[in-house]
């Protein structure tokens, strides 16, 4: 009977292996025979490099020298663009050496941005501190004294991770057959369009090929944040277009295009596009500029992006980059998985909250790694927002009143906040630009920050609001009852604060409610209006380059509401801004219709101003820092700002990292 | 009985359906719909999407159109063409998805059962014949601590310890180099070394159950006169054992095998999510969470329809292995 059993067992496992190969099979490559491989040319280095550099001056991995002495590949300087072209990438500590995996956790294509600004190449990037753009995938540019054309160069004989060289043509084409017709569901960006400084009306860009390296953009009016913006908006202004000729309905039919879809797994041409236009890096079939690209299925256990052989940047020494041989990308169902791993010390790089300070620094030791922690460019790490439109009259006056929003301000000891939530890190302070931003303003992180309940109760009796009979919470001038209700995203680990926070506010008698909704109704919720207060804070580099959580431009930040649904629908829906909002967003066409760098200076701290004296969004302590954990044998990761805008953990360059 | 079982299966048909419109009712009974979720996703990092992104996104997916019309759509599909719909998170069509994650769900599945018949007949079996023995107290004790503890709870507490320990807390079901590897002996034992905890954690849940229904039913079987016949007859003690009682007293379990069939199908759920294990589990888990209607309602679906099977199936066993159930349907 027992012999029985174990052979049934046995042949059950034998048939779940026979399952598990039949439907997994398409995500398993030969990997295990191209590690042997590298592993194999790794011995042989000295020799292949020694080759390979002779003639060029350049050097390579030893897994691409392998295939290079196999002729399966060009020679190193071959591939790269020609000598003078080629983009040298300083390194931040030290020339290192190649080889190795970066394990790197995620969530599977849901978290397709980390990996994106990972990895991302821009047409021009942000320099290392953060003060202006330079050229990346671009070689330089050429800019008229009234900023109404830009001439991009290009870099002669760069070529996409296909071997087929990067032209102007590939420019032209994006932004004919891909940016105008919106082929990728994304209406045509911002920053291709100048504002007439008379009348606002906004024109077209046009862009125009000079010659095979050589692009120009021409405005009809002065855009002086034209660089800047695209680095943001639009940071890769190109795309192969002989893969895209392949795939577009414009060029191979409605008809042969769904088929293809098919074969890629779509159902219509809509998310194909999308996909294929936009989520590009995730595509192995879709050649990029990238220093990784993708090798299989994005839905795979392990996603894997492995080196671009014809990556356009070396290291001072001429080494071709990057250094390390392959990102792999593991999925992790739930977010404490990924801190567990990087706790056993299983994750090369990767960037947690601040709220998992303390579980990363207790293991450091332990785990081999070390948090670095990088500044952010938030306005606080805690703090309230109040809805300025928010849809009960009553409670709309009352948020609309400054007097109600100094209240808030000083009903909270914000030393005890600063202790309990922050550890004592993020300092006591208002929301305010951070110091060391464009628009810093002096003594703004101070403004209501005093703990003082007798003045915010003083100012609740100002503004008429009377006690219920029990003299425990206040109520309207009316007798209504008057309840804030705060809603939050439940995937926000911010209950602690809310708790406090809604300790503060029931001690000045105002009730508060609590609501913890998901990620999704907590987007509709926003789009109906129905959110009056929330819990967030703003984070912006500079207002210039990304002007959507000051300025109310659509619905997007919580305190502004509805005042951006009426600039988004040109006034046939939403609620009219009016008072200081309304001179925002004619400040904010100001900027837009400037002529000089200085006048974008002057208008951009004009609107700060407004929110400076406005305080719409209410902070109670300074930033925390972004942690960035790097394992101790990963190198060249340096300490920078951690922002959307920079591309996260993209700024450090991570071509440029490598395994000691 | 063959005119038993074809009207038995007839019957599943209608019922089937009748699930599948309820479940696809209830899916979509949250507020929202899968676009404002991946919406609020997208704009966490970065990605700001306009209304007429959205708009523009629910036509393309049928969102903008009554759940009737969908489920129309989507059952319409399955009867004619044997297409499950397109999965709206994965953006590949749903049957795909499905046979991705069928071989290690399947794996694991049946590894755990056999734990748990291997584990819990035996001890059934002993605590019967050594009723009230401080095996029998201990084993039943464990038994219903095992039952007791909520899975995750003990998922958890076994990584940590594994963690303490080894410093590796046993995520997935392979250690990194072996991910791609062929199939080797070296992978079969890092997939043996990662199975341990997820078999333990599930199949002691199990465990408790079986080993009370195998120990109440040989109690019974053991008094009975054809025993007592057979031990006066000097038959020897474990020959009476296996061939008399235990073969009457595991009736109950082989006729609710059936009803693991579903369990075999989609593994567990919470234990898969937090040992990361790549099994159908989470993955409907996700799909409910984020609305994305077609993965979670076919799922539901083959579960309906699992359990219909099942039932049917322990029906049928049932039938075969106890003569008297047979000849009372024949009497009948």
């Amino acid at each position: 009977m027992r012999q029985k059993i174990s052979v049934l067992g046995m042949a059950l496992v034998l048939l779940a292996t026979l399952l598990s190969g039949c439907f997994g099979g398409g995500a398993q490559n030969s990997n295990g025979e191209a590690e042997k491989q590298s592993e194999e040319a790794a011995a042989q280095t000295t020799s292949t490099t020694a080759v390979s550099a002779g003639a060029t001056g350049f050097k390579e991995a030893p897994m691409l020298a392998e295939l290079v002495d196999a002729g399966k590949l060009k020679p190193v300087g071959e591939r790269l663009p020609e000598k003078d072209d080629v983009m040298v990438e300083p390194v931040a500590e030290e020339i290192g050496k190649y080889g190795g995996e970066w394990h790197y956790p995620w969530n599977g294509p849901d978290d397709k941005w980390g990996i994106g600004m990972v990895t991302e190449e821009a047409m021009f990037r942000f320099k290392a501190d953060g003060s202006g753009v330079e050229p990346n995938v671009a070689k330089g540019y050429d800019v008229n004294a009234e900023a109404t054309e830009y001439t991009i160069y290009l870099r002669k004989g760069m070529k996409w991770s296909d071997s087929v060289p990067f032209t102007a043509d590939d420019v032209v084409f994006y932004w004919e057959h891909m940016l105008i017709p919106e082929t990728f569901g994304k209406a045509l960006y911002d920053c291709y369009y100048s504002v007439d400084p008379a009348t606002g009306e906004k024109a077209r860009a046009e862009v125009t090929k000079v010659d095979d390296y050589t692009v120009k953009v021409t405005f009809k009016h002065p855009n002086v944040m034209f660089l800047e913006r695209l680095a943001i908006d639009n940071k890769w202004f190109f795309a192969p277009a002989h893969y895209y000729k392949t795939i577009l309905p414009e060029f191979i039919g409605e008809e042969k295009a769904l088929e293809k879809a098919k074969e890629y797994g779509f159902e219509d041409l809509k998310n194909f596009g999308v996909w294929t236009g936009y989520y590009y890096w995730l595509y192995p079939q879709r050649p990029t500029l990238r220093p990784w690209v993708a090798t299989n299925d994005m839905n795979s256990d392990r996603f894997i992006m492995e080196r671009n052989p014809y990556y356009f940047k070396t290291d001072t020494e001429g080494n071709q980059l990057p250094y390390i041989d392959r990102i792999v990308l593991t999925k992790m169902q739930d977010k404490s998985h990924k801190l567990l791993e990087t706790m056993s010390g299983n994750v090369e790089a990767s960037t947690f909250d601040f709220t998992d300070f303390t579980v990363l620094k207790e293991n450091e030791q332990k785990g081999g790694y070390r948090v670095i922690p990088w500044t952010t460019p938030s306005w606080s790490s805690t703090g309230v927002q109040l809805n300025q439109t928010t849809k009960d009259p009553k409670l709309r006056k009352l948020f609309q009143d400054i007097r109600f929003r100094e209240a808030l301000s000083v009903a909270v000891d914000r030393k005890e906040v600063s202790e309990i939530i922050t550890n004592g890190l993020g300092e006591p302070s208002q929301a305010s630009v951070p110091a060391g931003l464009p628009n810093e303003q002096p003594g703004w992180s101070q403004q209501w920050t005093e703990y003082d309940t007798n003045r915010a109760a003083g100012l609740l009796d100002e503004i008429g609001l009377k006690w219920d009979a029990q003299k425990k919470f206040r109520t309207f001038e009316d007798g209504s009852d008057l309840t804030l209700t705060i809603y939050q995203e439940d995937t926000a680990d911010n209950e602690k604060f809310i708790e406090l926070v809604r300790k503060y506010y029931e001690a000045i008698g105002l009730k508060t409610d609590v609501k913890i909704v998901d990620q999704g109704s907590f987007f509709d919720l926003k789009y109906a209006n129905e959110i009056p207060v929330t819990v967030k804070t703003v984070t912006v580099v500079n207002v210039a380059y990304r002007p959507d959580e000051l300025v109310p431009l659509r619905v997007i930040t919580p305190w502004f509401g509805h005042y951006g649904l009426y600039t988004s629908s040109q006034g046939k829906e939403g609620v009219k801004p009016e008072g200081d909002v309304a001179r925002i967003l004619e400040f904010w066409d100001k900027v837009k219709a400037s002529k000089t760098k200085e006048e974008v200076q002057k208008w951009t701290d004009e609107i700060i101003k407004l929110h400076q004296k406005n305080q719409w969004v209410i902070g109670y302590t300074a930033p925390t820092p972004v942690l960035v954990v790097a394992k101790n044998n990963l190198k060249n990761v340096p300490q920078l700002v951690f922002s959307d805008e920079f591309r996260g953990l993209g700024h450090a360059h991570p071509a440029q990292f490598f395994l000691e | 009985m063959v005119r038993y079982i074809t009207r038995r299966t007839l019957v599943m048909i209608p019922v089937a359906l009748v699930v599948s419109m309820i479940v696809f009712f209830i899916i979509q009974l949250p507020p929202g719909d899968f676009i404002s979720g991946y919406a609020a996703k997208m704009s966490t990092s970065g990605e700001i999407m306009d209304a007429q992104a959205l708009a523009q996104l629910r036509e393309a997916y049928g969102l903008d159109q009554p759940w009737y019309a969908q489920y129309f759509t989507w059952i319409t599909g399955i009867l004619t063409e044997g297409d499950f719909g397109y999965s709206l998170s994965y953006n590949r069509p749903v049957a795909d998805i499905i046979g991705q994650y069928m071989g290690i769900t399947l794996l694991v599945s049946i590894f755990t059962m056999l734990f748990t018949y291997i584990i819990a007949i035996p001890i059934g079996v002993l605590s019967a014949v050594k009723q009230y023995s401080w095996f029998d107290y201990l084993s039943t004790g464990i038994g219903f601590l095992g039952m007791a503890t909520p899975n995750f709870l003990f998922a958890i507490l076994l990584m940590f310890l594994s963690f303490r320990w080894w410093g590796d807390p046993m995520l997935g079901l392979f250690s990194p180099e072996f991910a791609e590897a062929p199939w080797t002996y070296a992978k079969w034992l890092d997939l043996l070394k990662h199975m341990i905890i997820p078999v333990i954690v599930i199949g002691t849940s199990n465990t408790c159950e079986l080993i009370r229904v195998m120990r109440g039913q040989m109690l019974d079987e053991m008094t009975k006169p054809h025993i007592v016949t057979a031990r006066a007859k000097g038959l020897p003690e474990w020959r009476i054992l296996v061939k008399y009682s235990i073969r009457a007293a595991i009736n109950p379990v082989i006729s609710t095998i059936g009803w693991s069939l579903t369990t075999i199908f989609t593994g567990s759920t919470i234990t898969a999510i937090v040992l990361n294990l790549p099994t159908q589990g989470p993955v409907m888990h996700k799909a409910l969470l984020s609305q994305d209607m077609y993965l979670a309602g076919s799922w539901l679906l083959l579960m309906a329809v699992f359990t219909l099977l099942g039932t049917l199936i322990s029906d049928i066993l049932l039938a075969l292995l106890d003569p008297r159930i047979r000849l009372e349907r024949k009497g009948a």
